[in-house]
């Protein structure tokens, strides 16, 4: 059995304009050590996804409304409110796309990351304390002793991202939930903030879910990738699997709108046309098929499953694995569809 | 830190020069009605002998600029002048008033901390909940009910009504401080007082929690695996405070400036019915020795506040001398 293991996940939101199905019907899971990469646009349902795991979601409007999240062996979705709490900061730990706001700019930075470690391993203020200046020296901070007393605003943004670091690791959960944890950061403390979480990973054996939509990370980082679109995975699979045999025409065009510097300099990027959909009303059939170059009658009709198409690597599209439908191989259907 | 606090104690000599030159205006011939040697010979016959003596006396008899000089010379020697009504220095009148002033200030900033954050807070943790609605409608009717009408509701009602319907045993005093002063007279005065700042304190309140609440690090204190109570009253108040302090503290400088109309329908001996009478008796040394007083007062505590913040929220250093 895997470390955590969710199956068919919904979480639901209502709003005044309807239901806004954020995650509907997710299947994943995380082995011990290993990172799990969570694809897609914005509004893809990938946040959500990862509150959920907390069981973080705002109620109202929000609610979980269907499927289990088994963390060694226990439904983090059945748990009562006290041990839910137990669990976060302590099992599954997370941290947040900007660092310039997830921490409280009104306590010292020490204080912050000890906290964790008062709550949930019982520690006093002073060993709380001594191991947040301990965390800091892990993460690569200087003077941690001295930067400990500091407040949030005396720290750069990678040293924030860092702490932040710190902080979830503080109590060695299970899980390390990342959501876009380098988005806001510069592109050389972004690759400074990924080789530290790969090297505290090495070290303690964490799990990794890491939510982006920078497919360089996932390549840099990820042994399997999860491709979410409308609130449903589209492609799921091993990183190898997802970059170099990828099934689903969305993935293809997340792939063609990457920059690749490696082979034609003056290439043209390929992004993908249109928007994403509204999660109130998403289209009919395959929820893709409006931005589908590849989209016939039978999309507009029928709602893909996910099914495996080879060993470990499934996908939602009518046509993947059929001869022919290949990224940069298949035929995009001219003309509109009925 | 020291830099900053000397610059602003300098900054106070000119906003000083300029209130104590305002009133001085005032005393043009003719701007005023009224002549201050007849309110000082008062029933006394008034001969040309004792007016001269008086005009020397005060020195009435020389151009105004000249009287200002006098007047913040002796200002400077901690003299106020001597009341034209009352024959005794401006300085031992507003002593006696003052202690009564502060500890009405007082009263009233604990029903605005108490009362007023307390209803923020509730209001915001349980917004559009039934309490959430009292508190926002009782104080949109609160910050538009003119005090001293407020004043005399409470008295009418707790102070005469209440004494009918219970036989006279039950009632709260409506003027005075008591003697010996007492701690029920000083309740309803207070609360008036409070009012329309209490109101104001518990919207702030509201409102800054409810920005809290809906912050980053909200979310990240959750993510921690914090007690919802330790989330709200620790990672969200200690932010949503920090404007809640300073109206508090503005509001202490102004009332301990005395609060005219409260003391005047409670006939609260403070130093703003003394400066709402020497007015009406055109008492001219009191009304300029009290305010000038009140307005050192109001800027040292608005000082007071101003470095207080810098403990409340680490993101203000003065003086530049933070990195």
């Amino acid at each position: 059995m895997a470390l955590l293991e969710v199956t068919n996940l919904k979480t639901h939101f209502t709003t005044r304009d309807g239901v806004v199905r954020a995650v509907d019907g997710v299947s994943f899971s995380v082995e011990e050590g290993h990172t799990l990469a969570i694809v897609g646009e914005s509004g893809s349902g990938k946040s959500v996804t990862a509150l959920s795991l907390m069981r973080l979601i705002p109620d109202p409007p929000g609610k979980i409304i269907d499927g289990s999240i088994i963390l060694r062996g226990d439904d983090v979705l059945k748990m009562d409110a006290s041990t839910v709490r137990a669990m976060r900061g302590d099992r599954i730990a997370m941290i947040f796309q900007d660092p310039m706001t997830s921490l409280n700019p009104v306590f010292r930075v020490g204080f912050q990351i000890g906290e964790a470690l008062r709550i949930h391993k019982g520690l006093s203020r002073k060993d709380a304390a001594a191991r947040a200046v301990e965390m800091l020296d892990l993460v690569g901070i200087p003077n941690p002793a001295e930067r400990a007393r500091d407040y949030p605003h005396q720290f750069s943004g990678g040293m924030r991202q860092r702490a932040m670091i710190a902080m979830a690791l503080a109590c060695d959960p299970d899980v390390l939930i990342a959501d876009e944890p380098t988005t806001a950061l510069d592109v050389t403390i972004q690759a400074q903030i990924l080789e530290l979480m790969i090297e505290l990973q090495q070290r303690k054996g964490t799990a990794i879910i890491m939510i982006t939509h920078d497919l360089g990370v996932v390549a840099d980082m990820a042994d399997d990738v999860m491709v979410m679109y409308a609130g449903k995975q589209v492609e799921y699979g091993s990183a190898h699997d997802v970059f170099y045999q990828p099934l689903h025409p969305y993935t293809w065009g997340l792939l063609d709108s990457l920059p690749r510097h490696d082979i034609d300099e003056k290439g043209t990027l390929l992004p993908i046309e249109g928007q994403p959909p509204s999660l109130i009303d998403v289209p009919s059939g395959c929820a893709f098929h409006p931005r589908c170059p590849y989209a016939q009658d039978r999309c507009v009709k029928e709602s893909p499953e996910l099914r495996e198409i080879t060993a470990g690597h499934q996908a939602a599209c009518h046509f993947a694995g059929e001869d022919g439908f290949v990224r940069g191989e298949a035929v995009p259907v001219t003309g509109e569809v009925a | 830190m020291f830099k900053y606090v000397m610059r602003r104690l300098f900054q106070m000599i000119p906003v000083f020069l300029g209130v104590t030159l305002m009133l001085f205006v005032l005393r043009i011939p003719g701007l005023l009605p009224g002549d201050p040697i007849q309110l000082i010979v008062g029933e006394r016959e008034l001969t040309p002998a004792l007016r001269a003596e008086i005009e020397e006396k005060n020195h009435l008899n020389e151009p105004l600029h000249i009287q200002y000089g006098y007047y913040v010379g002796g200002l400077l020697q901690g003299d106020l002048g001597e009341s034209y009504q009352k024959s005794r220095p401006v300085t031992e009148i507003l002593g006696d008033k003052f202690p009564n002033t502060f500890r009405l200030a007082f009263a009233a900033i604990l029903v605005e901390i108490i009362v007023g954050v307390l209803a923020g807070i509730i209001s915001a943790v349980k917004q559009y909940s039934f309490w959430d609605v009292l508190v926002t409608l009782s104080t949109s009717v609160l910050v538009s009910v003119p005090v001293f009408w407020l004043g005399m509701l409470l008295q009418m009602f707790f102070g005469i009504k209440l004494k009918e319907w219970t036989g006279g045993s039950v009632f709260l005093p409506i003027s005075g401080m008591g003697n010996p002063p007492d701690f029920v007279h000083l309740i309803l005065p207070a609360i008036t007082l409070a009012s329309v700042s209490t109101a104001y304190v518990a919207r702030i309140m509201r409102s800054q929690m409810l920005e809290a609440m809906g912050q980053d690090y909200i979310r990240t204190a959750m993510a921690k695996g914090l007690t919802e109570r330790a989330v709200v009253f620790k990672h969200a108040l200690k932010n949503a405070l920090i404007p809640v302090v300073t109206y508090i503290g503005i509001d202490l400088g102004a009332l301990m400036g005395g609060a005219i109309l409260t003391e005047s329908v409670f006939s609260w001996p403070g130093v703003g019915r003394e400066i709402y009478l020497a007015v009406l008796q055109r008492d001219w040394p009191v009304v300029m020795g009290g305010v000038v007083v009140v307005v050192v007062i109001v800027m040292f505590v608005n000082l007071l506040v101003d470095i207080s913040y810098a403990a409340l929220d680490p993101r203000i250093r003065y003086g530049g001398a933070a990195e």
